[in-house]
């Protein structure tokens, strides 16, 4: 078989395209919201804001080491329900004061936390 | 799959690793270099399928029984049926298994179920059974209906079937609640019965979207029941090879594939934050993104293969048609690695509240004590078997696409013809491997 020039540009264009948006997605997705989480003492804290509709910061991946125990505070203008997929953590929510679930992150998976009135997703759990 | 406030799909797989995904694109790659240059240069596939070894007679006699059919279609009534109690009088709440039954047990299920035996909705399916039982009770020839089916409507039935249940599955509001689900069963029901007693039972072939479903996947199975009644082992590349183009069968495939990129793409948290900033209501913002994206995988493959019809002197609509089949197995390897745990995990968490259709606390399959167990499954290992899966799938592909294109193009063109289909395909699975990796 002769090598064609055309079809290796196909080819090498297919790998440099693949690679590219393999690459692009590694750099978007570094950006996650761990601005809103701290570890204190072995203690995963979260604090979630909901003004208006509008979640602070706004939803992103938060990681967690398996047997890490995990603190969530949810402060909401409106009276609504937290909770954590999966491990099925609720906390009701009444409007300005603020809320938290804690518990041991024991099990392996991407779990998304979401208030149930206005279906909003506050974060997601990534526990690995 | 996430649905709100009712259980399915609580649990999601973590992101693949970067090195996984890469690793998944260059072996798709080579793979695909491998296939262009060196394997054969006449096609193989598909043929009059003499390649099968039948079974041996009894088994032959068996399975091709009357009551052997019976026996399956009397077991797919009953499971409906069973269904429905939940559905229609159990308690519209977490424990109830409806949800779990249909999304999970049922829609994932014949994934497996299809891989391994074949079109098996087609016996199974309720409505077939209840129309045939109909058709005897009035002594009427369940085939003949008012009118003949028109040829032109091929598989777009089943496309817009297949549309409107990813759409319930992956947007519709509430859609883990039992009305929702009743309604739009309600609504499939009618239409398919419908259908049946205007154009006869040959409606459900092409026209009821997971007959259409079973019978694309069971194309891949080892075995296969032949037109002339001959039970046996096959290739499953001659299976898929014998898929006959027919109107719609592009976009069917299409809506497959590019609804289970959507349920990956509306996981990940950039997709999140776009829909909850933005001032239109979500199940809109999900319509939108759930069309975007089918419309962008079904671009794709049009343009590719218009463009292979192009060097080989092809129409663009024939190539379409006659290379939808080899999008099936990349279709498939997403499915099974998009859905793999939470068949498993949820699947079990099913058949466990499945015991007790209308939560009185009663354990009629005596199977509502059932823990849930991963199996061994770590991160580690699902991302290697999602993967595999995908990469599986992206070979079928590609070698069910060179042997069509072979027998379509003229020898001069078939090599130079194939790049765009090659360059589709790879592109189809780093996306997939993308979405795995970002979403």
């Amino acid at each position: 078989m002769t090598p064609n020039p055309a079809r290796f540009r196909s080819l090498l264009t297919g790998l440099v395209l693949g690679v590219g948006l393999l690459g692009g997605a590694a750099a978007c997705s570094g950006s996650s919201a761990d601005t809103a989480s701290s570890t204190v003492a072995g203690v995963k804290e979260i604090n979630v804001t909901i003004a208006a509709k509008s979640v602070t910061p706004p939803p992103g991946r938060i990681d967690v080491t398996k047997g890490q125990t995990v603190r969530i505070t949810v402060t909401s203008d409106v009276a609504d329900e937290a909770h954590v997929h999966g491990y099925d953590k609720a906390a009701s929510l009444q409007p300005g004061t603020p809320a938290t679930i804690e518990f041991v992150a024991d099990q392996d998976g991407l779990f998304e936390v979401e208030t149930h009135e206005s279906g909003l997703q506050l974060f997601q759990l990534a526990v690995r | 799959m996430v649905l709100l406030a009712h259980g399915v799909g609580g649990r999601q797989d973590l992101p693949i690793p970067f090195s996984a995904a890469l690793a998944g694109a260059v072996i798709a790659l080579l793979v695909s270099f491998a296939v262009l240059g060196m394997l054969w240069t006449e096609p193989r596939l598909g043929g009059p399928l003499a390649r099968i070894r039948p079974f041996s007679d009894l088994f032959q006699r068996a399975v091709s029984s009357q009551a052997w059919a019976w026996i399956w279609r009397t077991a797919g009534l009953v499971v409906a049926a069973y269904f429905c109690i939940g559905l229609v009088f159990g308690p519209d709440q977490v424990e109830n298994p409806t949800a779990g039954a249909f999304y999970v047990l049922f829609w994932v299920g014949l994934i497996p179920a299809s891989l391994l035996f074949g079109p098996v909705w087609r016996t199974l399916n309720p409505l077939r059974t209840l129309h045939l039982l109909a058709s005897r009770a009035l002594r009427r020839d369940p085939d003949a209906g008012l009118r003949p089916l028109p040829e032109g409507l091929g598989y777009w039935p089943a496309a817009a079937g297949l549309f409107a249940f990813v759409w319930l599955e992956l947007v519709a509001p509430d859609r883990a609640t039992l009305p929702v689900i009743g309604i739009w069963l309600g609504a499939y029901a009618a239409l398919m019965l419908a259908g049946a007693v205007v154009f006869g039972a040959r409606w459900f072939d092409k026209g009821d979207a997971f007959e259409a479903y079973s019978g694309l996947i069971g194309r891949l199975a080892p075995v296969v029941r032949r037109d002339d009644g001959v039970v046996a082992w096959r290739n499953s590349l001659d299976g898929m090879s014998g898929l006959r183009p027919a109107p719609g069968l592009p976009v069917l495939v299409v809506v497959l594939l590019g609804s289970t990129m959507y349920d990956s793409l509306s996981g990940a948290p950039a997709w999140v934050r776009f829909v909850q900033e933005s001032p239109l209501p979500g199940p809109v913002m999900g319509t939108a993104g759930l069309v975007v994206v089918i419309g962008l995988v079904l671009a794709a493959f049009f343009g590719a293969t218009a463009l292979a019809g192009r060097r080989g002197a092809t129409e663009p609509r024939v190539m379409a048609g006659e290379l939808a089949h080899s999008i099936v197995p990349i279709a498939v390897g997403y499915l099974v690695a998009h859905y793999y745990t939470l068949f498993l995990l949820e699947g079990q968490r099913t058949i466990a509240l499945l015991s007790d259709p209308l939560g009185t606390g009663a354990d009629w399959l005596g199977t509502a004590g059932w823990t849930v167990g991963g199996l061994g499954n770590t991160p580690a290992s699902i991302a290697l078997l999602q993967v595999t899966v995908i990469i599986i799938g992206h070979v079928l592909g590609t070698v069910l696409a060179h042997d069509r294109a072979l027998a379509l193009l003229p020898r001069r063109t078939a090599v130079a013809g194939q790049i765009p289909l090659l360059v589709l395909m790879v592109v189809y699975t780093v996306m997939g491997l993308l979405l795995l990796f970002a979403a």
